[in-house]
């Protein structure tokens, strides 16, 4: 019955052959190595929603394998792109005004530069002063690690307290939706240290690489992000095809059963919790690099339903399923919000697909529910099973 | 025999209702023990306080050689030291295969990281193919549990209390849904786990207790009305009233 995951899981062999073409595929129609078929802004749409998949995938472990209906995952999301984007943006800035000190007579010293670039960054809120949570933005490494540790630290301490009470069902998606909104509504402050509305900007520019091109950027973040998606998906297939998987399936099903087993359920909840916070902490930092600016807008409560609803509509429990539903429901809001879908002119009334983008999402959602209750991955199930009668 | 299970004085109200009243039990090990009583009797309530469940307001739980207290511990902790617990609406992992339900029923290290990194060793493998040959399950390994039968889910979850090999076991109504012939099985294979465990068996059916030839705690309106062999009991004018009307 022990057989490698690939052999128990015919997904995972799919999904990375899958990625690969695409990854492959983008790349030989990119600007910077192919036809040019693909535009920069299209490689940076298709990258930015495989790190939405990759926020799916960690929405799927938590709600779909562990049944903690999380609606407050994008502030995990937008932490990450937060992190990255303190380090982005002070290098970026250093070099802009170390460039500009230099045609001076006298060399600018490291603490006029340091001054300088605060200024810079900080002048839109009114400020000149590095605030305390840039401390590590001076080194990469450290962001990196802040990338990790400040969604995972949230994670662990709010659900800590959330799961160490028995909170569960509705009164926890309400705390989760809580959390995002007082996170966001925190950020919005100018004081906050963290640009207030105005997020973090230029993001698109990464330090060192100035000669190189946005396509060619486009296509390496493309390519990190489909790595990210494939390694997270070998993970994450692991992680439920154990032992571990049965555990939290069980909690999903049957928690206080699991607890008569002898599992203590508030530590296995409190693992994929942390672990889907922190998954979500690298897709933002991956994704904002890509959408050029980070700002409090992006972890409004909305965000982090529309994750769900994502998960929903490509069905719960099969880890594809969210990946699919992401990438499908992502690429279409797109599509039509991006003013990309023509308008359609009745004479009387204009369909604006802006407007009737979330009408056409609930009815979507709605026809799911009816006719596919098992999401698109779902689909993808009853496809294969027939083939194999 | 020493006791193992020391339940003194426990009392438990919800909303005003007294649902346990004074209730004072002990079991030592190997024992086997039935409790009967009328419905609301207490009986359930009484499984839920010694596995975690529910917190007495007043008494005491001590359990095992040490006389350790069971009210600071959670169910999870509870289940470690030894408690199994069987309810009575079979619950078993419906979305998953037999194997896994006896699989994570196992008795092997609770915590996260060591399931993750949990192999299934060679006697995993031969004490689950002991336990299914033992409930019958052998050839609905890879089944869902979800399509079984009733019975048959009464069956595993049974099955699932053998594997994390508990020292005392709380049984509530084992036999429903189960035929005669499985009620014979099922009669036989506790008697065995009584010769080295102690079993606590909640049943409603006097017959099904008679087979069980042990001990009987008779509950009613949350205290215990009256302990002997069946006979015994069973001639006790209070019993016969609480349990025929008067």
């Amino acid at each position: 019955m022990e057989r490698s995951i690939f052999a128990r899981n015919p997904s995972v062999p799919i999904f990375i052959g899958v990625l690969t073409l695409l990854a492959l595929g983008v790349t030989v129609m990119s600007e910077a190595y192919g036809t040019g078929a693909i535009s920069v802004s299209f490689t940076k749409v298709l990258g930015m929603t495989l790190c939405l998949c990759l926020a799916a995938l960690a929405m799927d472990l938590v709600w779909g394998y562990c049944g903690i209906l999380s609606l407050g995952h994008f502030a995990f999301f937008g932490l990450g792109g937060y992190g990255i984007g303190m380090w982005l943006m002070t290098a970026r800035t250093e070099d802009v005004v170390r460039a500009n000190l230099m045609g001076g007579v006298i060399p600018p010293t490291e603490a006029e530069v340091s001054d300088a670039t605060a200024a810079q960054i900080f002048s839109v809120v009114g400020a000149t002063d590095w605030p305390w949570m840039w401390a590590a933005s001076g080194s990469l490494v450290l962001s990196l690690l802040l990338v990790v540790l400040v969604p995972g630290v949230l994670a662990l301490v709010f659900g800590w307290l959330a799961f160490r009470s028995r909170v569960t069902g509705v009164y926890l998606s309400i705390l989760t939706q809580a959390m995002t909104l007082a996170l966001s509504l925190y950020l919005f402050q100018n004081d906050t240290g963290l640009r207030g509305n105005n997020g973090l900007s230029g993001l698109q520019n990464i330090p060192g690489l100035d000669t190189v091109g946005q396509d060619r950027i486009s296509i390496w973040f493309f390519w990190a992000s489909a790595a990210a998606l494939g390694l997270a998906y070998v993970g994450a297939v692991w992680l439920v095809s154990g032992k571990f998987g049965n555990i939290i399936r069980g909690i999903r099903d049957d928690e206080q059963r699991v607890r008569f087993l002898g599992y203590r359920v508030e530590a296995y909840k409190l693992f994929v919790f942390t672990l889907s916070g922190v998954i979500c902490g690298i897709a933002g930092a991956l994704y904002y690099p890509q959408a050029g600016i980070v700002n409090p807008d992006e972890i409004a409560p909305i965000a982090s339903i529309y994750l769900a609803v994502w998960v929903a509509i490509g069905g719960r429990g099969r880890l594809y399923g969210a990946v699919i539903g992401a990438a499908a429901v992502s690429l279409l809001s797109t599509y039509f919000t991006g003013g990309r879908a023509p308008d359609i002119d009745l004479g009387i009334y204009t369909i604006e697909w802006v407007d009737w983008w979330p009408v056409l999402l609930g009815l979507g959602f709605v026809l799911v529910t009816l006719f596919a209750p098992k999401g698109l991955g779902g689909l993808v199930d009853y496809i294969v099973r027939k083939d194999r009668a | 025999m020493n006791s193992l299970l020391e339940v003194q004085g426990i009392s438990v109200s919800f909303d005003g209702f007294r649902a346990i009243n004074n209730l004072s039990f002990v079991i030592g090990c190997p024992e086997m023990r039935a409790v009967i009583g009328p419905n609301g009797a207490g009986k359930t309530t009484f499984m839920d306080i010694v596995t975690g469940k529910t917190r007495p307001d007043t008494g005491s739980v001590r359990w095992g050689e040490t006389g350790r207290s069971l009210l600071a511990l959670s169910e999870a902790e509870i289940a470690q030291v030894g408690v199994g617990r069987k309810f009575q609406r079979p619950t078993v992992f419906e979305d998953q295969s037999v194997w896994d339900n006896l699989r994570v029923s196992l008795k092997k290290p609770r915590g996260p990281i060591a399931a993750l990194f949990d192999r299934v060793t060679e006697a995993d493998r031969a004490r689950i193919d002991e336990i299914a040959a033992e409930i019958g399950l052998s050839d609905h390994l890879d089944r869902p549990a979800g399509i079984l039968s009733h019975g048959q889910k009464q069956w595993l979850e049974i099955g699932m209390l053998l594997a994390q090999d508990p020292r005392l076991l709380l049984v509530d109504e084992p036999a429903a849904g189960m035929t005669t012939e499985e009620r014979e099985h099922t009669t036989a294979l506790l008697k065995r786990l009584a010769q080295s465990h102690a079993v606590v068996v909640v049943e409603h059916d006097m017959e099904f207790v008679r087979r069980l030839e042990c001990r009987v705690t008779v509950l009613h309106e949350g205290s215990v009305l009256a302990e002997g062999s069946l006979d015994h009991v069973m001639a006790d004018e209070r019993v016969i009233e609480v349990y025929l009307g008067r």
